[in-house]
């Protein structure tokens, strides 16, 4: 490249994408993909952080993880995983006719992927914004604030394990938008089948009456919540950081940088957007699915 | 990625679309599969049985999505590595959390 325009005394030829340091190609793409692995390595070890948080968490208290992701919406979890597999699909193809050197698929696919990363963060906002209107944000006062109207305490009578789950869903009053929690009806499940686990036998019940104590349950439930937005948030973040990346393919593939000599932008471009995808693979049973199997 | 203009012929349209094709199918199995209590096999096989979806569905993207199947061996390490740490972690967390006495942080 430009690097190398003093008088050298024979000729030699430099593929137009070669920098100065390396000596082919070969040597440069080996040394980009092995950069490239060594941060997706590091990000699989941020994100293993996280899991081994959720690990910890799940297997004492897994009543009060079934119980909060049985609330999130498996059908807008179910579609932003589609979402990210056709956006990974259409990455693939990207990478697919950078090598061939076909500048108009490239910028068509590249447009295709941002539309479906967008897309799957404006789901994203559907279910946060869910979580803000029904108080399952799990920081005090995050949440909608609804004002407590005079005689609204009739409904404090019932125990929490006795939910009708088909009664149509009641705006409780929440004057200060504190996380909110009402059912306890896995715990009682748990309890007649005699599967709670140790910590769960503390950790839900009141040890002076030995019943079930809701507000002691709806902390293990805000735990989960803690776990769901951090791990969802990072994620989307992760998703934010790849439409920027995504952005500046665009414009490089716009002006016809790519061909099969020289591809490897999108390549491992490529390799970050899968990596956010397979994060989501898990992510996706983990947290919205782990409970489905209790509702019959 | 030993020969660069042999890669090139390594996927081509039809072999993305079926691993595209088994990631949809994973994606379907996932949510029938956690519809359906498989607690009479042994408590947690509803788990086991979406993670082993999860690692299929990763394998396909890795392998083919990610090119690694053809990579060097040093990226093969890379990726296999990753995995065998996080198997460390998380087998070494729990062996700490799995023998602690009850109440540590319970209540």
């Amino acid at each position: 490249m430009s690097s190398h325009s003093d008088n050298n005394e024979e000729f030699h030829y430099h593929a137009p994408g070669l920098q100065h340091q390396f000596e082919d190609m070969k040597q440069q793409e080996e040394s980009v993909s092995i950069g490239m692995w060594m941060f997706l390595v590091q990000e699989i070890m941020f994100f293993g952080g996280l899991f081994t948080a959720y690990l910890v968490f799940r297997s004492r208290y897994p009543m009060a993880f079934a119980a909060g992701s049985n609330h999130l919406n498996a059908f807008w979890g179910g579609l932003n995983t589609l979402v990210l597999i056709v956006s990974s699909l259409t990455m693939a193809l990207t990478v697919y006719y950078a090598q061939k050197g076909n500048r108009n698929m490239q910028v068509i696919l590249i447009v295709l992927t941002m539309f479906f990363g967008s897309v799957f963060l404006g789901v994203k906002a559907i279910e946060y914004t869910d979580k803000y209107n029904h108080g399952l944000v799990p920081v005090s006062g995050w949440n909608k604030r609804i004002k407590e109207e005079a005689g609204d305490h009739h409904e404090a009578a019932k125990p929490c394990w006795d939910v009708d789950h088909n009664a149509p869903v009641v705006e409780h009053p929440n004057p200060h938008g504190e996380f909110q929690w009402t059912d306890c009806s896995l715990v009682k499940l748990a309890q007649d089948h005699n599967y709670l686990t140790d910590a769960e036998r503390v950790g839900y019940f009141n040890q002076g009456t030995g019943q079930i104590d809701a507000n002691k349950f709806r902390d293990k439930v805000r735990i989960f919540y803690f776990i769901y937005f951090v791990m969802t948030g990072l994620h989307a973040l992760h998703m934010i950081i790849g439409l920027g990346i995504m952005t500046w393919l665009l414009i490089l593939a716009w002006k016809n940088t790519f061909s099969a000599d020289y591809y490897m932008p999108v390549e491992m471009s490529g390799l970050y957007w899968h990596f956010v995808d397979i994060v989501w693979i898990f992510l996706f049973p983990l947290l919205y699915l782990l409970g489905r199997h209790f509702l019959h | 990625m030993s020969d660069n203009h042999e890669q090139h012929e390594h996927m081509n349209i039809p072999k993305y679309l079926a691993i595209f094709g088994i990631l949809v199918v994973g994606t379907i199995a996932t949510y029938f599969a956690a519809t359906i209590d498989l607690d009479w096999i042994f408590p947690g096989a509803n788990t086991l049985l979406a993670l082993g979806i999860a690692f299929t569905k990763t394998a396909c993207v890795m392998l083919f999505f990610m090119h690694v199947y053809w990579s060097p061996k040093l990226i093969w390490l890379s990726a296999l590595a990753s995995f065998f740490w996080l198997a460390i972690m998380f087998s070494y967390t729990m062996q700490d959390y799995f023998t602690r006495s009850l109440g540590v942080f319970s209540s």
